[in-house]
């Protein structure tokens, strides 16, 4: 069976991962419309600020909640909707305050920690907070019992363990005791310098307040006296996550195309997941360049020959010169390909080829999805 | 007249800033242009900004560090770590390598990150601003004539050249705060920065592309290069030899006569193979066309194309294919 429909048809959770600009939003979303129009009530989470995903489901913008894309659409791309289909684009930011306004004691302190400059600042600017919350958002989706099927896309990610470890990473950030250490004594000391702290901290405090001002040192004062009592919370919540990821609802499509970098990557990527207990649905195989005929094609003195010959044996060079063109392409993609296979077993694959029209609005995810159900 | 002239106005300023999203092959083109750069006799540095350091793989030489160091004639390289940076920075303005180990520790750094966004940035654009000086952070003199920098992808390119002119939350206060005005002062120099964009002929390449060159230009007020254009399918296939291969029984009996001159037997089956080659070729490259000229429209400044290189992967010799090419249309601009 095809393994995206096989997933599609029992999974409630599809994460869609890969190296960027392979086209982990397009296969997101077709794989959504596609569920969508054959019952399922899904919803599509996009990471990608761009205004792609919106557009090709003909809407206008997405927000941080669903947004129902109407029948009509669907009927005007000539598509049968017998389910429902609900697009997201996930706001890091408002996520994060979501989850402080959760975990936060009281109401007050809460609105002290969003209110906080060093808080504003991490979910800008600490890497593996977008990918954190957009495992929070699909946390809270799922937990709300609305969708059959929810699918999502993953940050184009540096590398794989951003996203895998992301959760840890946030959570070890702010218990860090290397950060205690050094800001502990300042807290405590309600902001002035502490007599009892260590000499390297004093001086580690010295030049932090030079560099970033003694504002910003307050600002982390305040913020991490807030966040007392509510790391419990946090790590509860960072454990569920990765329980439900790991859980039989959830499933992992990794998305590469042929050439060197992204196979390498997708590579890597499903044998992570297999290291964190993570279910491989299915690997996308896109853009692959055509293979027409046998390729057998004509020796360089043929070549030479025909090149120099009549109008038409010219035409037949210049044909066969671009065949030969294609014809080093599809071997450099064989072998990325087969170093893959050794890997991911091949049945495990789905192949999209180069298409000759963009996935710019429904009728082209069809087209997509057409490719990825096959 | 000399003959070189555009190529030297195209490598014109000592700084030259390569910007692009992610995978639409930056770092190739930071490579070619140095290739160019050194054949007209100058000494260049390519700098990558935290990366994986993909550069000196092209020149088949070693992986770089914190310094430059040689990779093929005229052409250096380094790697410019944002913890090295930081670690670099606190070490000569601080004497601070006695906690150095903590100082580098990933929470450290990333507690710095949250602290003062953008200081990492700054701390980076210093070390290219130390290159133009011809010295580095600890004395040491450098001679580079030309500076090329392989920018960090599109999403963080604009914090990272807009981190020193304060339009971020970055730092405010400060010897930092007095550093960003030399850093300001050297990127909107003309005669001392120029920015060029990198781009592919696809839709969202483009329109990322075209944002690019514009916050570069109204937002960040540095001067505008040149926009390169990659992977376009070269034209392999004249119009002519196109029409032989479609339905036209005659004109497939003409190309199957040329074989069977020199001893190259061809069946409908071969034949087929090669329209349906020549007719993908075509539709790719009416669809390149197509967002070329979306980025024509978009932006100002003049546009490089660069083809899709049908070979066994991306070093040396590809890089030399290309550094052509620029000359070449460096002639015609």
């Amino acid at each position: 069976m095809n393994p995206i429909a096989e997933i599609t048809g029992h999974k409630e959770i599809i994460v869609c991962a890969g190296a960027g600009g392979v086209g982990k939003t397009t296969t997101a979303a077709a794989i959504a419309v596609r569920a969508a129009a054959e019952g399922k009530k899904t919803a599509v989470v996009t990471i990608d600020p761009a205004r792609r995903l919106a557009s090709s489901l003909g809407l206008k913008e997405l927000s941080n909640e669903p947004t129902l894309v109407s029948k009509r659409k669907f009927a005007a791309a000539g598509l049968d909707l017998k389910g429902e289909l609900h697009a997201l684009m996930l706001d890091t930011k408002s996520t994060f305050d979501e989850v402080v306004l959760r975990y936060a004691p009281t109401e007050q302190q809460a609105r002290r920690i969003i209110a906080n400059r060093f808080y504003r600042n991490i979910s800008g600017t600490l890497s593996g907070t977008q990918e954190y919350m957009a495992m929070e958002k699909l946390y809270e989706l799922h937990a709300g019992g609305a969708y059959d099927l929810i699918v999502i896309d993953t940050p184009p990610t540096r590398n794989a363990l951003d996203f895998l470890d992301a959760p840890r990473r946030l959570t070890d950030f702010l218990e860090s005791r290397v950060l205690r250490w050094f800001l502990l004594p300042y807290v405590k000391a309600g902001g002035g310098f502490m007599r009892f702290a260590n000499v390297a901290a004093v001086a580690f405090l010295r030049v932090v307040k030079r560099i970033v001002g003694g504002s910003v040192l307050d600002d982390t004062a305040e913020f991490f006296a807030n966040l007392d009592g509510m790391y419990d919370g946090f790590k509860a919540r960072a454990r569920d996550v990765a329980a439900l990821l790991q859980s039989e609802a959830a499933s992992f499509v990794v998305i590469t195309s042929p050439a060197e970098e992204s196979v390498l990557e997708a590579t890597y990527f499903a044998s992570r997941l297999n290291e964190a207990h993570l279910a491989f649905g299915a690997l996308v195989v896109n853009r692959v360049h055509p293979r027409f005929g046998d390729g057998s094609g004509a020796t360089p003195r043929q070549q030479a020959r025909l090149a120099s010959g009549d109008e038409a044996a010219r035409r037949l060079a210049q044909l066969l010169d671009n065949e030969a063109s294609f014809m080093r392409i599809v071997r450099l993609e064989d072998k990325n390909l087969k170093a893959l296979a050794r890997k991911v077993p091949r049945h495990r694959w789905v192949h999209v080829p180069y298409l000759e029209r963009e996935a710019v609005d429904l009728d082209g995810l069809a087209v997509i999805a057409a490719h990825l159900f096959a | 007249m000399n003959p070189d002239m555009s190529v030297d106005e195209l490598l014109n300023p000592r700084i030259h800033i390569v910007c692009g999203k992610g995978g639409v092959g930056k770092t190739t083109v930071s490579a070619a242009l140095a290739l160019v750069a050194a054949r007209h006799g100058r000494k260049v540095c390519v700098v990558e900004v935290d990366r994986k350091g993909s550069l000196p793989k092209l020149f088949g030489a070693k992986s770089p560090s914190y310094e430059p160091s040689e990779l093929s004639p005229g052409v250096w390289g380094l790697n410019v770590l944002q913890e090295d940076a930081l670690a670099e920075y606190l070490n000569v303005q601080y004497h601070m390598q006695r906690i150095s180990r903590v100082l580098t520790s990933s929470h450290f750094v990333d507690y710095i990150t949250i602290a003062a966004p953008g200081l990492k940035d700054i701390l980076v654009l210093g070390k290219i601003w130390y290159l133009e000086q011809d010295r580095s952070a600890d004395g040491k003199h450098y001679d580079f004539d030309t500076i090329i920098v392989d920018a960090p992808a599109a999403g963080h390119m604009i914090a990272f050249l807009s981190a020193p002119m304060g339009l971020s939350d970055a730092v405010q206060v400060g010897p930092i705060r007095r550093q960003s005005d030399w850093l300001v002062e050297m990127l909107q120099d003309t005669a001392r920065t120029v920015a060029h964009v990198v781009a592919m002929a696809e839709e969202m390449p483009v329109a990322e592309t075209i944002a690019t060159s514009e916050a570069l230009h109204d937002r960040l007020h540095i001067a505008q290069g040149a926009a390169f254009v990659n992977g376009l399918y070269p034209k392999i296939v004249g119009a002519s030899a196109e029409r032989a291969v479609e339905d036209d029984s005659e004109a497939r009996d003409g190309l199957i006569r040329a074989g069977a001159l020199v001893n190259l037997t061809l069946d409908d089956g071969d034949l087929d193979a090669l329209a349906d080659y020549a007719r993908f070729l075509s539709s790719r490259r009416k669809i390149q066309a197509r967002h070329l000229r979306a980025l024509r429209k978009g932006i100002d400044q003049p546009i490089l194309n660069l083809p899709f290189l049908f070979s066994s992967g991306i070093a040396l010799p590809e890089i030399e294919m290309l550094a052509d090419d620029i000359e070449q249309q460096a002639l015609e601009l």
